[in-house]
């Protein structure tokens, strides 16, 4: 029918346009994400790569091992195992996230290779209340994960600690800091038992 | 033809007259969201420039070619592209910022002030007025949210590009870098533009 | 058990805690600009709601299957056509224009239905309903679900997604409907001249903001009340 014709010829007609264009924009994207796909990954390891060493004292940054086990809950966590540089095995790095006072908080856990001691945590993500839940991300605060020990588990105590386990909590940010110490204490007992199985120096070569 | 801005008419209208936000009332989204320091808004302004100066470009290149039930379809492919190259720039070289801009990156797509400029600029002008335009507008851009950052950032945390300049005996309103803070200086703010509006207008009138 | 107890705290979260509107800053010009009458703003909301919906489905699964890291089809499609075994195939850098698009189909689905069963509320709507392509709560939702599904070991499913988008489309609901309810009390106020229009329209929103403000750490007692009654 000579009026479907036309029309048919010009969808392509109109349209070419289109399709030209998107060829053009699709090539210049895979242009861009070859170009800057590797830094960005770079980026994102070194978020968590670059706090290793404050972690777990003594840990070689590119000696580190990515393993993914399964939980005593039954999921799947990334946890990192940190060697020094020649090849011994110092400690874990465990990430862990969890409910905080206002949204999810995620932190990283350094331990010790015998799992024994809590060596450090950091606060990678948070969305406290500034200026009084938002100091978790504080170097005083961290430190206060320094050296406890991995049980029983940590409780936080407004006054001055008298047992190993207690962890002062912050002025003004009770919740905030029983958060934390709640995601960690559930993110070290989650993975005590998987973690053991997989100790042992076997540095890669 | 000769009834469309000139080049300099269209650089100078987006800085003041037309500003994309207190005139216009355009691209709130990220005007609220990015504004509670300097660094965030400027980056922000940034990478919106990026867009806007390259999307108009394109499109006067091939305003030629733009078939008229096609063209918000084009537009949308091409700032969708530049928005995506912006984004990847940034979580390439500025990471941290990246991370703190978040999705406002990409909201940048259905910032009403790039389709629009495209639409009523772009699409019909040459390239040296759709870059003037473009350029012009991005300042007006960076003007607003700039002058919105000053105010929740010195307010809320005493400082200015993340450096002090309230000294440390100012309590810090922290409402002014949360969200309550945002919505109530963008709306002060629009008032007081309103107002020097209406005087310089009115003075005009009596002068 | 546990699922349910999830997708009601996203729920909750997006609808009421961490509101699009008076948190996350997106949907701003719609709660503006369509906020003079209750009838038009609770239209709008209930339009973005199903806006939302449908393209949040649609881009959990373009997502899941075609744009995240490690999705299947494009796995599948490089060793059909002779790639490397194992390979990992990224297509995330064309997440976002498949988000617009499926959003601006979505919004010409929602407009074709809205004109033929709601002809009334077609004309009532004017040019806002395509507009809502613009509108950057969709485009927010979509981007929070990319965001869950980076990571292989917590990939957020078509459930979850849906909770989020609902929760979203409902929070932007009760918010723009409170908005209009008090515009339709300011247009009898005595409001300063320059004030009048979007400048009090935002200083009420950052009121709105502060008291949902007061919903921070709701989620926190509604997971402990859920934990307590899944564990009984």
């Amino acid at each position: 029918m000579p009026e479907n014709m036309p029309e048919k010829k010009s969808y392509i007609g109109q349209a070419w346009l289109v399709i030209v264009l998107a060829f053009c924009f699709g090539g210049a994207l895979a242009f861009v994400q070859t170009t800057l796909g590797p830094k960005i990954a770079e980026n994102k390891r070194n978020e968590t790569y670059s706090v290793i060493p404050t972690l777990v004292p003594g840990a070689a940054t590119d000696r580190t091992e990515e393993l993914v086990v399964e939980g005593a809950d039954g999921r799947d966590v990334r946890v990192y195992k940190a060697f020094s540089v020649t090849g011994e095995h110092l400690g874990w790095v465990l990430p862990a996230r969890g409910q905080g006072f206002a949204d999810v908080i995620e932190v990283l856990i350094g331990q010790d290779a015998g799992l024994e001691t809590i060596t450090g945590m950091y606060v990678l993500a948070q969305k406290e209340t500034p200026g009084l839940g938002d100091f978790i991300r504080g170097e005083d605060f961290q430190s206060r994960f320094a050296g406890r020990p991995a049980q029983p588990p940590l409780e936080v105590v407004k006054t001055e600690p008298v047992e190993a386990n207690q962890i002062l909590a912050l002025t003004g940010a009770t919740i905030s800091s029983e958060s934390v110490t709640t995601i960690v204490n559930t993110a070290v007992a989650n993975l005590r038992d998987v973690l053991a199985t997989h100790s042992g120096s076997h540095a890669p070569e | 033809m000769s009834d469309q801005p000139t080049a300099a008419e269209r650089f100078l209208n987006g800085i003041l007259p037309e500003n994309p936000v207190y005139r216009q009332l355009l691209g709130m989204c990220p005007t609220l969201a990015v504004t509670n320091g300097m660094k965030p808004a400027i980056t922000m302004a940034g990478a919106t420039a990026f867009v806007l100066i390259m999307s108009n470009i394109i499109v006067s290149l091939i305003r030629g070619l733009l078939k008229p039930h096609l063209r918000i379809l084009v537009f949308t492919l091409t700032i969708a592209t530049f928005v995506t190259i912006a984004d990847r720039f940034l979580a390439a070289y500025m990471y941290d910022m990246s991370k703190q801009l978040g999705p406002y990156v990409p909201l940048i797509i259905v910032n009403c002030l790039i389709i629009s400029r495209a639409e009523i600029c772009a699409s019909k002008q040459s390239l040296g007025t759709a870059v003037a335009d473009a350029v012009g507008m991005s300042l007006g851009f960076a003007l607003a949210l700039a002058s919105i950052a000053t105010v929740r950032e010195i307010l809320g945390s005493g400082t200015w590009f993340g450096i002090n300049v309230l000294g440390t005996g100012w309590p810090a309103w922290g409402i002014m870098v949360l969200p309550p803070g945002a919505f109530l200086t963008l709306g002060l703010l629009l008032g007081g533009a309103e107002w020097f509006g209406k005087r310089r207008s009115s003075r005009a009138q009596t002068g | 058990m546990e699922t349910v107890s999830s997708l009601i705290l996203i729920f909750i979260g997006a609808a009421l805690i961490n509101n699009f509107v008076l948190h996350y800053f997106v949907g701003i010009c719609p709660f503006l600009g369509v906020s003079r009458k209750i009838e038009t703003a609770f239209g709008m909301g209930l339009a973005v709601t199903f806006v939302i919906t449908i393209a949040s489905i649609l881009s959990w699964a373009f997502t899941y299957y075609i744009l995240r890291p490690g999705a299947p089809l494009p796995v599948w499609v490089w060793q059909v056509m002779g790639g490397a075994e194992g390979a990992t195939v990224d297509l995330s850098v064309l997440s976002y224009i498949m988000y617009i698009f499926v959003i601006a189909s979505s919004v010409q689905f929602v407009e074709m239905y809205v004109r033929k069963f709601q002809p009334k509320l077609y004309t009532s709507f004017g040019v806002f309903l395509p507009l809502i392509t613009t509108n950057c709560a969709i485009l927010f939702a979509c981007l929070e679900i990319m965001k869950h599904l980076q990571d292989p070991t917590r990939l957020w499913g078509l459930h979850e997604a849906l909770a989020l988008a609902i929760g979203g489309g409902i929070g932007f609901t009760i918010a723009i409907s409170l908005m209009a309810g008090i515009r339709e009390e300011l247009d009898l106020a005595d409001v300063p001249a320059a004030l009048k229009g979007a400048g009090i329209a935002l200083i009420v929103a950052g009121i709105m903001a502060m008291a949902f403000m007061g919903f921070t750490g709701v989620d926190r007692g509604v997971e402990q009340a859920l934990a307590a009654l899944i564990g009984r």
